[in-house]
């Protein structure tokens, strides 16, 4: 106190080096206690979960773009497809990085290897614990070693990421996948989608976080070039190929091996929109018929049984159509259109005896009418006003939606069939899937994929949930067909109750468990597991069809085929879709061990197990100055900026640095001024 | 009346030499004590999350201390080195237990507070403090605590105005909606920014002017005044030209903020000299 009252006079010697002494032990122990760097806290937070706009970075020396390439190497044998994905990450900036990239992924495929090429060397990813694997990635990064790893968010949904790729270096991801190709009226289609559309997540979702993806604005191309070449080797020709998204270079077709390489398109990117190929084998035959494998501790089957063909129905039963239509914003424009010729094709085409109605939603849904009304023409004619006068635009809550369908009333006797279009760019499909199981697997449920990119997992999802079928619809010419298509399933399902065994042989874990009803022209498709002789074994499917009971018997001897070891694979792929089915229905992470447990033991990507390459060498001296780079997707061809939000205005201040220039112009103006003065 | 010690034993003869020192060695000599402040300071703009506004305040409080050097006393004030010493010890102790800034705004005021020791006495302190805590990345945590109360001001603030002036306007939280277009008042809108170089301009006005910190504290609330003022304007103004509907390009959004800014520093500078009066 008393220092305040009498000031200290002027300092001594003594007391300015004891002063200097004072501030060496501050800096001492100022030096000693700082630990913590000078950054940010949340660099290690996840970003939002919506999509969002690439914003140009000023950094300098950094290479915002890392992706270079991904070129496809499809060979389909038979019904089963093997593929090979390889992107090309090359660093162009003066300044390590970490580059992420989500991209989509077909929603039927296994996949089964990783390996990472870097210079002359090659990493062979390992299959890991989610967890642990994102740990040894993270140690990896810190390290600064040279690391990949491969995430699944959704079935077909990935995440790479790609750590410490140094100026210059070129690192080549190969991912193995393989799939099923199940024929549709004899017509066989291989899909491989290009980019992730822009998901709207809604409240936190039960399905995890879907990372946040940034998007290039609407027709803004990516410089990341895409290749793809398939090879279709079939036991008799192969005819009628054609892509109806792409411009393809089809060779030796009419033979039993064809070629299929995209055609030089000029100025249209091909990598903002899925990647379609559609054939047929001589004879519109379909190759049915079992597939044995005989494999090390387990044997495994496949069976694809060609079903009767559809009889018209004998006697009209009432039905009554509810259309449920997505007019959000990522609906807005070609995908709407589409939409609206679709519904004119299906609601244009009801018997006076049917009723209808329909739901438009969005960020909230309305119905045409509180109950269903009957289809006459003035009926349809309001019903097509008031679809013409559709304009996309708001979030897609399609739970609330379902949940009102739900609790629509239904006349007794009258058999009700559910009919959603929508984009599916929704992060809720757990919520649906369980939403349809529970409350409308009593009403059939058909989904339309309306768009050049459509959420497939949400669209197979919904129908296999309600025990529908899906259908893509991804132009305005495509709809009349495909409305036709579900005409026909409705009118007259071709089998129900379809049961399958197996006499003289031990067949095991089969998938699935319960036979769907076969409604349109695709085949029965059952894979399991099997033990014992299949010298005089043969399979048994059993039936309705529209004349009455149907059987069909398969013998097993002979189709014995060792080198169909993608049998196993596919059969977990089988296994893994139903526990997580099973999981999306108890919520909760429920079948976690068995789907960690079949994905470890079978080396495949699944939401629990990752894909995990980690160089042996130390190449990054500074790992902690590399930024982690998002690696933009185009929007899906068609889909509009609006998918991502509108730009609202803004009133900002001008730029800091002009700013400056002009107060200081001012002050010194003004000291000028006064010094002229004095 | 002068004393001359002469020494004649040899720590003796090293105490005269620290006697000896000039201001500035002094000066570095605290800066440098405080040299985790500074390293964390540079790190944050060099990482990006702060504007590097606080360079050019810095170098005005370079420059003031430079153009006094001249005036400084060889024999320092203690209690402004006792000040010093408190603010330093505060800056240290801060390390500890309070966020980053608050320790370097310590730290600042504790290298103001030397320069002032060695100052005349009734030289002015609060100018030279001004700029020395204005070097500081302190934009973004005044955006972070004060941009938000700034933003919903200048929007029912602008909001008024274009009701007078005939509009069709209404405010929602931070938002407008003017003749039915939503134009947001976001944190690049809130105005900061020119706080900033308001009281930059009048800190550096203040400390060439040699003006005393009551005078300066008297006059600081009207420059406060200026900046809202000239802020609503300037809000008000590019609202209204959203609000037509036709695109409003970046340089005109530049040059009006920069015409505003302009006229909001000419007002600070005129009530840092004194107004009508002239006095400073």
């Amino acid at each position: 106190m008393r220092l305040f009252l009498h000031p200290p006079g002027p300092l001594s010697q003594i007391g300015r080096v004891l002063w200097c002494a004072a501030i060496a032990v501050f800096a001492a122990v100022l030096s000693l206690v700082w630990t913590s760097p000078a950054r940010a806290d949340d660099s290690e937070a996840r970003k939002a979960e919506s999509p969002y706009f690439q914003v140009n970075s000023s950094e300098p020396g950094t290479d915002r773009l890392p992706l270079k390439s991904t070129t496809v190497d499809v060979r389909i044998a038979g019904v089963i497809a093997d593929v090979t994905v390889v992107q090309r990450y090359r660093n162009e900036g003066q300044r390590p990085i970490e580059a992420r990239y989500v991209f989509p992924g077909s929603t039927q495929s296994a996949v089964y290897a990783m390996n990472v090429r870097l210079g002359d060397r090659l990493l062979t990813a390992r299959i890991k614990e989610k967890q642990a694997a994102r740990v040894e990635y993270e140690a990896a990064k810190k390290e600064g070693r040279t690391t990949a790893l491969l995430e699944q968010h959704r079935p077909n949904v990935f995440e790479m990421n790609v750590a410490n790729i140094l100026p210059g270096d070129d690192v080549r991801v190969e991912l193995h996948y393989t799939e099923l190709l199940t024929p549709t009226d004899a017509r066989y289609g291989f899909v491989f989608p290009t980019v992730v559309g822009p998901r709207y997540a809604g409240a936190p979702s039960a399905g995890g976080a879907m990372p946040a993806v940034p998007y290039l604005k609407e027709g803004e191309a990516t410089p990341a070039t895409f290749d793809i070449q398939v090879s279709i080797d079939a036991p008799v020709s192969v005819k009628e190929v054609t892509s109806s998204s792409h411009d393809v270079r089809v060779d030796n077709v009419g033979t039993q091996h064809v070629k299929v390489a995209l055609a030089p398109t000029g100025s249209r990117p091909a990598n903002n929109r899925d990647f379609l190929l559609d054939y047929r084998l001589a004879g519109d035959r379909i190759e049915t018929g079992l597939m044995l494998f005989r494999g090390g501790d387990e044997n495994y089957f496949l069976g694809l049984i060609e079903p009767p063909k559809a009889a018209p129905s004998r006697s009209i039963n009432p039905r009554d159509y509810v259309f449920v239509v997505d007019i959000s914003g990522s609906m807005h424009g070609y995908p709407l259109e589409t939409a609206k010729v679709l519904l004119q094709n299906l609601i244009g085409s009801l018997r006076p005896s049917d009723t209808f109605n329909v739901m438009l939603f969005s960020g909230s849904n309305s119905m045409l009418s509180p109950t269903s009304v009957p289809a006459t023409r003035a009926n349809i004619d309001k019903a097509m006003d008031t679809i013409r006068a559709m304009g996309g635009g708001g979030s897609t809550e399609i739970v609330p939606a379902l949940k009102r369908l739900a609790a629509l009333p239904k006349a007794d006797g009258v058999s009700r069939s559910v009919i959603v279009v929508t984009d599916g760019y929704v992060n809720v499909e757990s919520e649906v899937f369980q939403l349809v199981r529970q409350h409308l697997s009593h009403q059939n449920v058909f989904a339309f994929g309306i768009g050049s990119s459509v959420n497939r997992h949400l669209i197979e999802g919904l129908a296999r949930a309600g025990m529908g079928e899906a259908f893509i619809v991804t132009k305005p010419a495509e709809a009349a067909a495909q409305a036709e298509r579900l005409r026909k399933m409705i009118d007259s399902p071709v089998l129900t109750h379809v049961k399958l065994r197996f006499e003289g042989l031990d067949a095991y874990d089969v998938e699935p468990a319960q036979q769907p009803d076969v409604l349109g022209g695709r085949p029965v498709v059952v894979f399991g597991k099997w033990k014992g002789d299949t010298t005089h074994a043969k399979l048994v499917v059993d039936g309705r069809s529209g004349d009455g009971p149907y059987r069909i018997e398969m013998a097993t001897a002979g189709h014995e085929d060792n080198t169909s070891s993608a049998l196993r694979l596919l059969w977990a792929r089988q296994r893994i879709a139903a526990l997580s089915d099973q999981e999306a229905l108890e919520g909760g992470s429920t079948q976690k061990e068995a789907i960690t447990a079949l994905g470890l033991q079978h080396g495949l990507l699944t939401q629990y197990t990752s894909f995990i390459a980690v160089d042996k060498i130390v190449r990054n001296p500074n790992p902690a100055l590399s930024p982690s780079v998002d690696q933009p997707s185009p929007l899906p061809e068609g889909v509009s900026n609006l998918s991502i939000g509108a730009e609202v205005p803004s009133t900002p201040e001008p730029s800091a640095w002009l700013a400056l220039l002009v107060v200081v112009g001012v002050v010194g103006a003004t000291l000028a001024t006064r010094r002229r003065k004095a | 009346m002068t004393r001359i010690v002469l020494s004649t034993s040899e720590s003796g003869r090293w105490l005269g030499r620290i006697d000896r020192l000039p201001p500035p060695v002094w000066l570095a000599l605290q800066a440098a004590a405080l040299w985790p402040h500074w390293r964390w300071a540079a790190a944050r703009v060099a990482d990006g999350s702060d504007d590097p506004l606080g360079l050019a305040a810095l170098a005005a409080f370079a420059l003031l201390v430079a153009r006094e050097v001249p005036r400084m006393s060889a024999r320092p004030s203690g209690r402004w080195w006792t000040a010093a010493a408190i603010a330093t010890g505060a800056a240290t102790l801060a390390t500890f237990m309070l966020p980053p800034l608050i320790g370097a705004v310590f730290a600042a005021l504790a290298m103001a507070c030397v320069a002032r020791a060695f100052l005349p006495s009734g030289h002015a302190t609060l100018p030279m403090a001004g700029l020395a805590v204005l070097a500081l990345p302190v934009v973004s945590s005044l955006q972070f605590y004060a941009g938000f109360p700034l933003r919903v001001v200048t929007a029912q603030l602008s909001t008024w105005i274009l009701q007078l002036a005939g509009l069709g306007a209404e405010r929602a939280g931070t938002a407008m909606v003017v003749e039915g277009r939503l134009v947001i008042v976001d944190a690049p809108c809130s105005g900061v920014q020119m706080v900033w170089m308001a009281y930059f301009c009048a800190c550096a006005m203040a400390g060439y002017g040699r003006l005393a910190d009551r005078a300066f504290l008297r006059r600081l609330p009207a420059a406060g005044l200026f900046v809202l003022a000239g802020n609503v304007v300037r809000n008000s103004v590019l609202v209204a030209m959203e609000a037509t509907g036709r695109p409003v390009s970046e340089a005109l959004h530049q040059g009006i903020g920069l015409v505003v800014l302009a006229a909001v520093c000419a007002g600070v500078v005129w009530v840092i000299r004194g107004g009508r009066d002239g006095t400073q």
